[in-house]
This record gives C-alpha cells, structure tokens and sequence, in this order.
C-alpha cells in the first residue's frame, strides 16, 4: 500500500492530483455520463430529437409484456449454456500441454496458440460465415463427404423434425430450427488462447515432480487432473466465468453481422442487446432501448453479485 | 531435474498421443488461415471446382490482392491511425493514473479509486445508445476522434487497475533516490516508472491495439463517410455484396491480418511470457 501522507506534504503534493485529472475526466465524460443519461432516457418517450416526452415506468411495462425481449432471454440462456461448455476444450488443452515432459515443445505450441489472434475476429466472424455457407460452405462438404448427411436425414425422418432433407443444402443461417445449432458449433473447436495461456500460467506451480510422485502411488490421468490440476487454475476458471457471463449477456455483434438487425430468420439468433440496438437505431426509439439497456444491466449486476457471493475467488 | 533427463527417453514415448491431439486441435484452429491464404489467390471458377487444395504457384490470381489493397489500404491507413493513437494516448494516461494511485495515498484517492472500480462492473452495453448521443451532440459524429476519445475511456480501467499493482511493487529506493536528486513526479514516470515496467507496458498496449483493431461496433454506428472508414466498416460492406468475389474477398481478409502479423513477430515472445508469468493476475 501507498503510504499515507501529512496535511503538509499533501499541500505540498497538490500537483499529483493533475495526474489523475485527464484519465477521470475521460472516464466521466464517455462511461459515466451515458450511464446516467441512460438510466435518465428510460424514462421518456424518446426519438433521439430535442421532443421528449416523461413517461414514467412505461418503457418498463412495455418491456415487461415484450415478447421479443422475453425470447431473447431465453435465447441468450441458451448461449450462455453453449459457452459454459465451450470452456472445457480450452482447459484440456491447458492440462496437456502442461503435461509435456519437454519444455521446448511447451513453448512452441504456446507461440502456435498465439497464431489464430493475428486474425480479426471480425474475419474470424466472416470466415466462419462462409464456412456455414449452405452450397460453398466447409461444413456441408464435410457433412456430404462423410455421409454424415444420410444420418441426419434418418433421424430427421424417423422423428419427423422437416429440417434435414436428401438433396437439399442444409441452410444453417437460413433455417430458423439451425440458428442455435449452428451457433452452438460456431468457433470449433473453441480454443480461446488467452484463456489456454491463463490456465498454463496457473498450472505453473506444478513442477514435473508432482507429476512423478503421482505416477508412483498409480494415480490415472482423470484422477491427475481432478485433484493435482483443477485445484490448481480454479482462481483461472472462476475468472472466466465471470468474464464470460459478463461478456455473453451484453454481447450481440456476433448475432448481428452473422444474421441481421432482426436475429435472422424467424427471430431465432435475437439477442437482448441486438434487440437494443434494433429499437435505437433501426425503429428510432431511443427511450425505449435505453429501458432495455437498463434491464440487461440489471441482470447481469444481479448476475455478476451471485457469482461473486457462490463463486469465491480465495487467493 | 537430472532425474526427469535420465526419464526422458521413457516419458517422450508416452507423451506421443498428446501431442496428437494437442496438433490435432492446432491444425483446426490455423485451418481458416490456410483457406484465407489459398483462397486469396483462386478466381471463382477455380474455387468453385477445388475449393481445398492451393493452386500452382504459376495459375495464382495475384489481380486478387492488387484489388484488396486498392479496396482495403484507404481503411488499413484509417486504423492503424485509431489504434496507434488510442493505444499510445490509453497507455499514457493509464501510467500516469497508475502513479497516482500508487505512490502515494492522497485524500480522496481511495473515493477515486472505487470510481474507476466500480465502472468494471458497468456493461457498456447500455451505454450504447447515449454514447451516440452524446457524441452527436459533441459534433463528433462520423470522425476518428470519436474513436479514439472513446477507446482511451474504454481501456482505463483495466490498464490503471494492471499498472497500480506494477508500480506499487516496484522498490520504493528507487523513488525516494530519485526524489533525493530532485525529480519531480513527472521526471520519476519517465525515468523511474517506464523503465521499470517496459513488459508489462507493452503486453498493455498489445492488448490496448487489439481492442481497437477489433472494433467494429462502434465504428459501423458512427461513421458515415466512405473515406473515414475504419477495416471493421469496410469488411462489413463488403460482406454485403450479393456476388461474391471469394478469391478478393479473402485477399482483403489476409490483407487484414496483415499488420497484426507484423505486430505479432516482432512481440510474439513478450507476449506470450508476459501473459503467462502472471501479468493478467486474477
């Protein structure tokens, strides 16, 4: 901790304040400002113009009954599930790597992890775009070439779900039923590598020794990771955790250049903040999104606190 | 260690199946590079008939990445102005707030502090909406400034929260040696603070680069102009072409990539130490 000063010194230190100064003021001026105009706006029926009109809890009634919105929750739960799973590849590829006995190899296939991230995401994001694609796409091909296809086509026909058909290109993005599905595969095989590095920081302390002494009292490699490696990046994953609800519930970029303004067809890819951004910037109702923008924050607050209470990060 | 050296040769024979599948996610991941680089150099036709394999070297469409770098250049120029501007400006501020914080504890620092705090738990997402607002109102709509200004707030915290820790353990010799010789607090950040925490700052701006070159949010809400557009518009309105060219697609793609790839050459090992021995602490 910074020590603490005398009245004296902290006149004679008056300058330091000017340190703080310009990184403050940008902070109120563009995070804490629209904060407050946003929680000021949901209450107004509001076009974005000078003519607003106070409304009281309108907005929020309306939300309330918004079955759009309703959906959308639903929808980003699914998500959340979806991503909740995604974390698991990053954790095994963490713990293998680790596992290496040659130190070289540890750090070449970290510099190879780091490879992907000289990609945009938004590349990444078209990549896989095309990838989805129903006649050009990775995915069909692969699906037709190992005759993955004919599968689909049994199950679809034997429980009668109309999504698959003999002959005809799967749509992913373009059938509402495939939304989910494909958004779930969307990103395979989930490597986050910001991720695998924190967790191989983490597993750091565990030293080839630990390792030995395990594999002379015939300890299994399940067993290995449940009581030496897991204790071990637990801070790591709880970490993630947070930042991954955090991240999943306000974010809606993905939904909106893979699909479109409305969450693709049938509404199935709508997301709370895509519908936010729907209502401000394609129907003009400012006040309306700002009502919406105050729910999802809510949410993720009332979120965000139940983690921090059920999910304790010791260090 | 001189025992794990004589067990070598046993342990190597059986780590081969993990570096199976360790290789085997590796090669997924670094697949949408292969397609981007191969694909860049195909006509349609050709892409249409062998989508997988790369052309000979003799049959590349090299007009691909002549149209990419007309098409993609303007943009590249924009970002890389928003990034290096927004990093160096985020990262600046960041150190001297850091500083702040860290050497000593003036009156009110701890109220300023939990200030910055308690914006982590803010979700930008709500602020979407008044942040135009507001930037409409500060006539700063459709320009890079705009950007810029709000990437330097956006990066704040989490470099002010990274740099505080940094620099309160630094040893405190070094500031009161420097202070003894008459420094003032300006002169100890530049001769004291930046020398001491050249990995850190850089695994920051890194980070700080990334962020702005990923954009595209906000961006794609602000700017109107053609010539203003950073890479995230421009791939956007590329995307939404109803024919598209593939092999100048997935030029403009790579040519994206490009910058990064420098980036990352030159800062590849400080980057992946630095983000492994603990500068994201939890």
């Amino acid at each position: 901790m910074a020590p603490t000063l005398s009245r004296q010194k902290v006149l004679r230190e008056w300058r330091l304040y000017l340190f703080v100064v310009p990184s403050l003021a940008m902070v109120l001026t563009f995070a804490y400002f629209p904060a407050a105009s946003a929680v000021y706006h949901s209450f107004f029926d509001w076009s974005g113009g000078d003519a607003k009109q106070f409304i009281s809890w309108d907005n929020f009634k309306r939300a309330a009954t918004d079955q759009t919105l309703l959906n959308s929750f639903v929808t980003i739960g699914a998500l959340l599930v979806f991503n909740l799973f995604k974390m698991i590849p990053s954790i095994l590829l963490a713990v293998l790597i680790h596992r290496l006995t040659s130190a070289r190899w540890q750090y070449a296939y970290r510099a190879l992890l780091v490879v992907p991230m000289i990609v945009p995401s938004l590349v990444t994001l078209f990549i896989w775009k095309f990838f989805l694609d129903p006649n050009l796409g990775v995915l069909n091909r692969l699906i037709d070439f190992t005759g993955l296809k004919s599968v689909l086509v049994a199950i679809n026909n034997f429980f009668g779900w109309g999504v698959f058909f003999e002959g005809v290109p799967i749509g992913w993005l373009s059938q509402p039923e495939l939304i989910l599905p494909a958004l779930f595969i969307w990103g395979f095989p989930w490597i986050g590598t910001v991720g695998v590095l924190i967790y191989l920081a983490g597993l750091q302390s565990i030293g080839q020794e630990v390792y030995e002494a395990a594999e002379l009292d015939g300890i299994g490699p399940f067993k290995k990771f449940i009581y030496i490696e897991l204790p071990l990046i637990l801070t790591q994953v709880r970490l993630s955790l947070v930042l991954l609800i955090v991240g999943t519930l306000g974010s809606y970029g993905l939904q909106l250049q893979l699909l479109n303004e409305y969450g693709g067809p049938g509404g199935r890819g709508m997301v709370p903040g895509l519908w936010m951004y729907n209502r401000a910037f394609v129907a003009g109702e400012f006040g309306y999104a700002c009502a919406i923008g105050m729910v999802l924050f809510v949410v993720i607050l009332a979120l965000t606190v139940i983690n921090n209470r059920y999910v304790r990060v010791d260090k | 260690m001189s025992d794990s050296i004589t067990a070598a040769p046993l342990q190597r024979k059986r780590d081969w199946p993990k570096h199976v599948i360790i290789w085997g996610f590796i090669l997924i991941e670094l697949f949408p590079l292969y397609m981007m680089f191969q694909v860049s150099f195909k006509d349609n036709s050709s892409f249409i008939q062998q989508p997988w394999l790369p052309l000979p070297p003799n049959e590349w469409q090299w007009g691909n990445w002549l149209f990419a770098i007309k098409l993609i250049g303007p943009y590249l120029a924009n970002t890389v102005f928003v990034a290096v501007t927004a990093t160096f400006a985020s990262v600046s501020l960041a150190i001297l707030a850091a500083y702040f914080f860290a050497r000593h504890k003036m009156p009110f620092s701890g109220l300023i502090w939990s200030a910055f705090l308690i914006l982590m738990l803010l979700p930008s997402v709500a602020n979407i909406v008044p942040l135009f607002m507001l930037l409409k109102s500060m006539n700063l709509l459709n320009t890079l400034l705009a950007l810029i200004m709000v990437g330097v707030a956006g990066g704040q915290v989490f470099n002010i929260f990274v740099l505080r820790n940094f620099i309160e353990d630094l040893p405190k010799d070094l500031f009161e040696a420097a202070e003894m010789d008459g420094a003032s607090h300006f002169q100890q950040v530049i001769n004291v603070v930046i020398p001491m925490s050249g990995p850190i700052i850089g695994t920051l701006a890194i980070l700080s680069f990334l962020g702005a070159w990923n954009d595209f949010l906000l961006p794609l809400i602000i700017l109107r102009d053609k010539e203003l557009f950073t890479l995230g518009v421009g791939l956007i309105y590329l995307d939404g072409e109803y024919v598209k060219p593939w092999g100048q697609i997935m030029a403009s793609y790579f040519l994206a990539s490009i910058p990064l790839i420098v980036i990352f050459l030159f800062t590849m090992r400080l980057f992946v130490r630095g983000l492994s021995a603990g500068a994201i602490k939890g």
